[in-house]
């Protein structure tokens, strides 16, 4: 087993930890909890788009033999507090919505009641028995519909369905685009699609009533997040309760606020950043003054509770979830609050229809863009603006703000644009949440390489040359992107772009494609380059939103020499099926010197994890978390070596590790193990807890940090007759810096390439134009097979550089690329009928239309 | 084998059918009474405590749920507990035999087949079901063989790359990976 | 996504499952192999009172060859019938169909009879059994009656099957010996129910010319169709290419397909006429193979 030889683990295919339980059926998902005296939940949901709620009678449910309760939208308003925003720019609207509908519902499954029995069936039938009155009102389908005159309000204080709208310039951009050759200008739709991992949302929210703790079992991406939304949202006291208790423990406030000025003390260009933030949070205030309360109930009434009444939250193993479980979801909480209601644990599992209905939806976005270009191709500026369809209930913490952010700084990609104006406006629409989905901000990169494709065409450049001519190189490094982050000098955007011209042959593509289309095959080439900020250049955060930076806080890990000699790598990342436990492994193990097996990681369980409110996502676990554990091993390998040299009595520097045995050089057989160390540090009186020997608490603030890059070429076929598009090949050239695991890293980019083909020929959340649902099962929303999914060959471009712990993530990179490359590829496959495609949904029907085989 | 208090509770309610079901669960009888309206897998994973198979969609298409009934692959959402009486069904907790791993999750654990790995025991069960009838499918038909079970994460290269590595590894009549 | 409560019924044979049957009337759904009747009911979208459960009905389990009939009897599974050598000598086109039915796992369970009571207009057997002149038997605790496929195909989901009624069998006409079939669909994923598909058989005479055509649609409308128009356009004449492309624009004319979420009306009409002329290529070259499959 070569996982077994100690040495260089980190760049090698090692074999998952995690695979043992997993494949043998031992693993531990949110449904497979089952503690005592447990009762489960359903909701009873808004059948309509967009209706009033006259009235509802729950009289025959709670009736209905079984039943343990009824919890519908007032008792919720009683018993909790709303969700309410995190997030503060300028021009933002936070609707203010409690977990359950109390008088008006705004999308087809919106929750109003939940219904609490002694089995899911049983929960169900008494659901059935729930009687709603609605009056139905005016439905609002798309953004465009939002935006009409005389358009119904979702939000009665954002009369005109704008949630956020904002404009940002960098540079001259007017001057610019008047002495420009030519102006190039199209509009762009992406449709809304849906995470949708095999394993739906869930919680098993375990109250044990001897001691009135709480446990929640959760499938999620944050654990710390999750645990301490519930308990803000669930500490529903009076102001007066909560001044009192607030006095009563008046060390805890002033602990928060020590912690506040010492943290503007060490960062004070978040004094300056934070100041616009101060006046955006004022305003948001006046426009809805009972934000005022519902904060200060939150905050004062959190600061002042006692530990034991916030939950802590258990998260074992995941069954994926794409960004949708980075949300804490309004069944969540209601689920939390109803099990502190009733005093006993419940358990909801969401189902299929659930989770397509309500479980998250992404995209559904429009962009308009216009370039302006020399008439050699190189590009002068751009203008773009963005309409976001948000649905109707914000995602929470965050989502669209946040995405909407990235989507404006990330739109030049790795391209010179010396000027940009970028248009910020989200909508909300009677649908349901749109939430992150692997790579949120991807239509910047569609877009992007869209219109690169469209431009070459309108101005008779190759699609390589257009982009050769723009993109920067190594030469121009380092050099800011207009929206502000800095391209440092491992970008290689270029080198991937080139390799993959070469491995497709590019050149010889269009005689390639003329032959075959005289042959009677409809054959196309799409490629398409982007970079990532995995975890992206320091200060990138602050690019987004000024005063953001250092509220995100660092990468926290505790190291561990345990009293038997094992390493404990104890992280608050919560992986679901990234094999965390074997890639930190692998990096503590190379650094400490030991076999794998000897680490352990430990994640998921807040009574012991660090605190972040961050979790798992936005491609950062390899740069943040392996950055942290290899410093933090860095660490307690020296400790270690500082007690082993006692014990071996021998200079430290003649100390080597080797297979977990310590000893001095030229003589293994003299050597000491972890286990011996670990005893002589506790008897000389280790201040570790526990069983723990030595531990290391290490924070990393992502260093250098960096942009993973990739360029993909994919080759499309196309049946005239019948519209179906089949893909020969893919292929990614990517660099994201030290592979630690390439097995892990190809897994990732695969997976990601996969959901990209899958939004482009088969997946579409639909919803007719009254806003009805219509894709509630796995037969409307169509999942690709073995069958559909192409093999796809990778390629790796890896930059030298000395930074140490040079990761770089690579979770969500297929999945914004392949888009691009796959509807350039069926575009240059059309191309001789005129057809330009500027929607991302593609299926055959679509196709033949574009192709004017059918009529629209 | 433990009975949940859902059982018990359900037999209180006036018009719950309730039928007796003797069936045989890898290699041990089981008997006892269930709701008629309860799936295999619900009995399965709450009965009798084996929650390895999965339930991804609860209307047949995931295959998350994938179990082998009388020697066939089946979902096990599709089918009522009752449906099954007197057959004999084994599941993903049936493949390996104590500490060592079948070839399928042998060659699955080698070749990264899967990631969050929820679907993985409806993809093993398939598998282990076709190979026990057909011993040397190639990629291609391993492809369409698995097409009916759907995987989130990997984009299915690595698992058929697995599935591939468990053909030669059973041809080859070896046990290691 | 559980379903609602029923009475469950498991005769073993196949008179007390008529008499449950007779018994229970519209209260009741008889379950095979369940594998389109448990996802309704999983979404309550069927919520039955009773239900029969024939898997333990002795017999009714064997493919048959008998008075120029193929017969799938009551409880065969779609993998029994694809495994059949039966079928694929004397009734090819029933074969034919078999790999398009959902995926392995699904013919483990599912049954030939049960697919064509249930009637999915997307479903192959249906059409198959149109474009065949299948008979199914229809059997009460009172009676026993036959229905011709044309006769049998009422609506969407819906059939000839009375209350108290069930479907014991289907009798696929063997095939005559210079003929020619195929199954032609276009799904969008590998598996699904058809967007659109056609089911075809030709016979031909000693002369080369078509005795006998069979062309069914499904995924068309709200039952499967047979377009005899397209087929009066082949009887007596030798096939030709373009006598093939004259049909296939014979039946896009002549469908009138529904729109739904995965295609429009006027993608089925088109790709409708597209797959009759790759199905009659098929059938013909088969026909003209004079081999046995």
């Amino acid at each position: 087993m070569r996982e077994a030889i100690a040495g260089k683990l980190v760049g090698t295919r090692v074999r998952r930890v995690e695979d043992r339980r997993l494949l043998t059926g031992q693993g531990c998902y949110v449904d497979d909890v089952q503690v005592p005296n447990m009762a489960h939940a359903a909701f009873v949901r808004s059948p309509h788009a967009h209706a009033r709620i006259r009235s509802i009678d729950v009289a025959a449910a709670r009736r209905h033999p079984g039943v343990v309760a009824v919890i519908t939208g007032a008792d919720i308003e009683a018993i909790t507090n709303p969700f309410i925003g995190m997030f503060s720019v300028a021009g933002l609207y936070d609707p203010r919505f409690y977990s359950l509908a109390r008088e008006r519902v705004r999308h087809v499954g919106d929750p109003v009641a939940i219904v609490v029995a002694e089995s899911r069936r049983v929960a169900e039938d008494a659901s059935d028995l729930v009687e709603v009155d609605y009056e139905e009102l005016q439905a609002v389908a798309t953004s465009g519909q939002a935006l009409a005159d005389g358009a119904p309000a979702i939000w009665e204080k954002a009369p005109d369905n704008l949630l956020l709208t904002h404009s940002h310039t960098y540079g001259d951009v007017d001057a610019v685009f008047a002495d420009a050759d030519r102006v190039i200008t199209q509009r762009f739709r992406q449709h809304r699609v849906s995470n949708q991992p095999m394993e739906t949302r869930g919680i098993v929210v375990e109250v044990d009533a001897a001691t009135g703790t709480t446990t929640v079992h959760a499938a999620t991406q944050s654990a710390h997040s999750l645990k301490w939304a519930l308990a803000l949202m669930s500490d529903r006291q009076t102001v007066r309760t909560s001044v009192k208790e607030l006095l009563a423990h008046r060390d805890r406030p002033a602990r928060f606020v020590a912690g506040v000025k010492a943290m503007l003390a060490a960062n004070p260009e978040m004094k300056q950043g934070g100041n616009p933030m101060m006046g955006v949070i004022a305003k948001q205030m006046r426009r809805d003054p009972r934000r005022l309360v519902d904060m200060q109930r939150a905050m004062v009434g959190l600061l002042a509770k006692d530990r034991a009444d916030r939950p802590e939250v258990l998260a074992r193993d995941i069954g994926g979830a794409f960004g949708t479980k980075a949300s804490v979801s309004r069944e969540e909480m209601a689920v939390y609050a109803a099990a502190r209601h009733i005093g006993r644990s419940v358990k909801w599992i969401e189902d299929r229809n659930e989770h397509l209905m309500v479980g998250g939806h992404a995209r559904d976005e429009m962009i308009d863009i216009s370039v302006a270009l020399r008439n050699d191709g190189v590009i002068l500026g751009m203008r773009a603006a963005l309409t976001l369809d948000g649905g109707a209930y914000p995602s929470f913490p965050f989502g669209a703000t946040m995405f909407a952010q990235i989507m404006r700084v990330m739109i030049p990609g790795p391209y010179r644009i010396p000027v940009l104006r970028f248009d910020t406006t989200v909508v909300a629409t009677n649908k349901a949440t749109y939430v992150a989905y692997r790579g949120p901000w991807a239509v910047e990169t569609w877009v992007r390489e869209r219109m690169l494709d469209v431009i070459a065409r309108e101005m008779r450049i190759s699609r390589a040359d257009i982009r050769l001519r723009n993109i920067v190189g190594p030469d121009e490094l380092p050099t800011p992107m207009v929206t502000g982050p800095m391209l440092d000098v491992r970008v290689s955007a270029k080198a991937t772009l080139e390799r993959a011209l070469d491995v497709a042959d590019f050149d010889a593509w269009p005689a390639a494609q003329i032959e075959a289309r005289n042959a009677g095959r409809i054959l196309g080439l799409g490629v398409a380059t982007f970079i990532e900020a995995a975890p992206g250049p320091p200060g990138f955060t602050e690019a987004l939103v000024p005063g953001m930076g250092s509220m995100a806080g660092g990468e926290p890990a505790h190291v561990v020499l345990e009293a038997d000699g094992m390493v404990s790598v104890i992280t608050q990342q919560v992986p679901h099926g990234q094999g965390h436990e074997t890639t930190l492994a692998q990096v503590a193990a190379d650094e400490l010197g030991v076999p794998i097996a000897a680490v352990r990681v430990i994640y998921g369980d807040t009574t012991v994890t660090p605190f972040s409110v961050v979790g798992t996502g936005g491609s950062r676990s390899a740069a943040l978390a392996g950055g942290v554990v290899t410093f933090g091993a860095r660490a307690l390998r020296d400790e270690v070596l500082d007690i082993a040299a006692d014990l071996l009595e021998a200079s430290r520097d003649d100390l080597v590790v080797e297979d977990g045995n310590i000893h001095v050089v030229g003589t293994p057989a003299r050597g000491i193990g972890f286990a011996a160390v670990a005893a002589e540090a506790r008897r000389r009186g280790s201040t570790a807890p526990g069983t723990e020997a030595i531990r290391i608490t290490q924070e990393y603030d992502g260093g250098e940090g960096g942009w993973t890059q990739a360029t993909h070429v994919c080759w499309v076929e196309i049946d005239l007759e019948t519209g179906q598009v089949t893909i020969p090949r893919y292929v990614v050239v990517e660099d994201c810096g030290e592979i630690i695991n390439p097995a892990i890293v190809d897994g990732q980019i695969r997976g990601g390439v996969a959901q990209g083909v899958g939004a482009v020929l088969y997946e579409k959340i639909d919803y007719d134009a009254s806003g009805q649902f219509q894709t509630g099962t796995f037969m409307d929303y169509l999942i690709p097979t073995a069958v559909e999914i192409p093999d796809i060959e990778i390629h790796h471009v890896e930059t030298p550089s000395d930074i140490p712990a040079n990761y770089r993530g690579v979770g969500e990179g297929g999945m914004i690329l392949a888009p691009a490359a796959l509807t350039n590829a069926i575009e240059d496959a059309l191309a001789h009928l005129g057809v330009r495609i500027t929607e991302q949904h593609l299926p055959p029907t679509r196709i033949l239309e574009l192709a004017g085989v059918i009529p629209r | 084998m433990t009975t949940s208090h859902l059982a018990d509770r359900a037999s209180d309610e006036p018009d719950v059918d309730l039928q007796p079901l003797r069936f045989t669960v890898n290699g041990t009888l089981e008997t006892l009474e269930v709701e008629s309206r309860r799936t295999l897998a619900e009995v399965l994973r709450e009965e009798l405590g084996l929650t390895g198979t999965h339930l991804g969609c609860e209307h047949g298409v995931c295959g998350a749920c994938t179990v082998i009934v009388d020697g066939d692959a089946a979902r096990a959402c599709l089918l009522l507990a009752v449906q099954v009486e007197g057959a004999s069904i084994e599941t993903i907790e049936s493949l390996a035999d104590g500490d060592d791993l079948h070839p399928i999750q042998e060659a699955m654990r080698e070749h990264h087949g899967f990631q969050c790995a929820f679907c993985a025991p409806g993809f093993l069960m398939t598998l282990k079901a076709l190979l026990d009838v057909e011993p040397a499918p190639t990629r291609d038909q391993l492809r369409e063989e698995l097409s009916g079970n759907l995987c989130r994460c990997t984009g299915y290269a690595s698992i058929l790359d697995g599935a591939c590595a468990a053909v030669r590894a059973i041809q080859a009549g070896t046990n290691n990976a | 996504m559980k379903m609602r409560g029923f009475q469950y019924h498991r005769p073993s044979t196949l008179d007390d499952a008529l008499a449950l049957l007779g018994e229970h009337g519209d209260e009741a759904k008889v379950l095979a192999g369940g594998q389109s009747l448990v996802p309704m009911m999983a979404m309550r979208l069927s919520s039955p009172g009773q239900l029969i459960d024939i898997g333990a009905v002795a017999g009714h389990d064997a493919v048959t060859e008998a008075d120029g009939d193929v017969i799938i009897a009551a409880r065969v599974r779609h993998a029994t019938m694809e495994a059949s050598e039966i079928v694929r000598s004397a009734a090819p086109l029933v074969s034919a169909a078999a790999p398009f039915i959902g995926h392995r796992a699904i013919r483990n369970r599912g049954t030939v009879c049960g697919s064509i009571a249930h009637a999915d207009p997307a479903a192959e057997l249906p059409a198959v059994a149109l474009a065949l002149d299948a008979r199914v038997v229809l059997q009460s605790a009172k009676d026993r009656r036959v229905v011709d496929a044309a006769d049998f195909f009422l609506g969407y989901l819906s059939t000839a099957i009375a209350d108290g009624e069930l479907l014991t069998e289907v009798r696929f006409p063997t095939r005559a010996k210079r003929s020619g079939w195929s199954v032609q669909e276009v799904s969008r994923r590998h598996g699904d129910f058809a967007l659109v598909g056609t089911a075809v058989q030709i016979d031909l005479n000693g002369s080369g010319a078509v005795a006998r055509a069979g062309i069914a649609l499904f995924g068309v409308g709200s039952t499967p169709v047979r377009i005899a128009a397209a087929e009066a356009l082949l009887v007596g004449h030798r096939p030709t290419a373009a006598s093939w492309a004259e049909a296939a624009a014979t039946v896009a004319r002549e469908v009138d397909p529904l729109e739904d979420n995965h295609a429009t009306s006027a993608y089925r009409r088109h790709v409708a006429g597209v797959l009759t002329r790759r199905a009659l290529e098929q059938a013909s070259a088969r026909a003209k193979a004079k081999v046995k499959p």
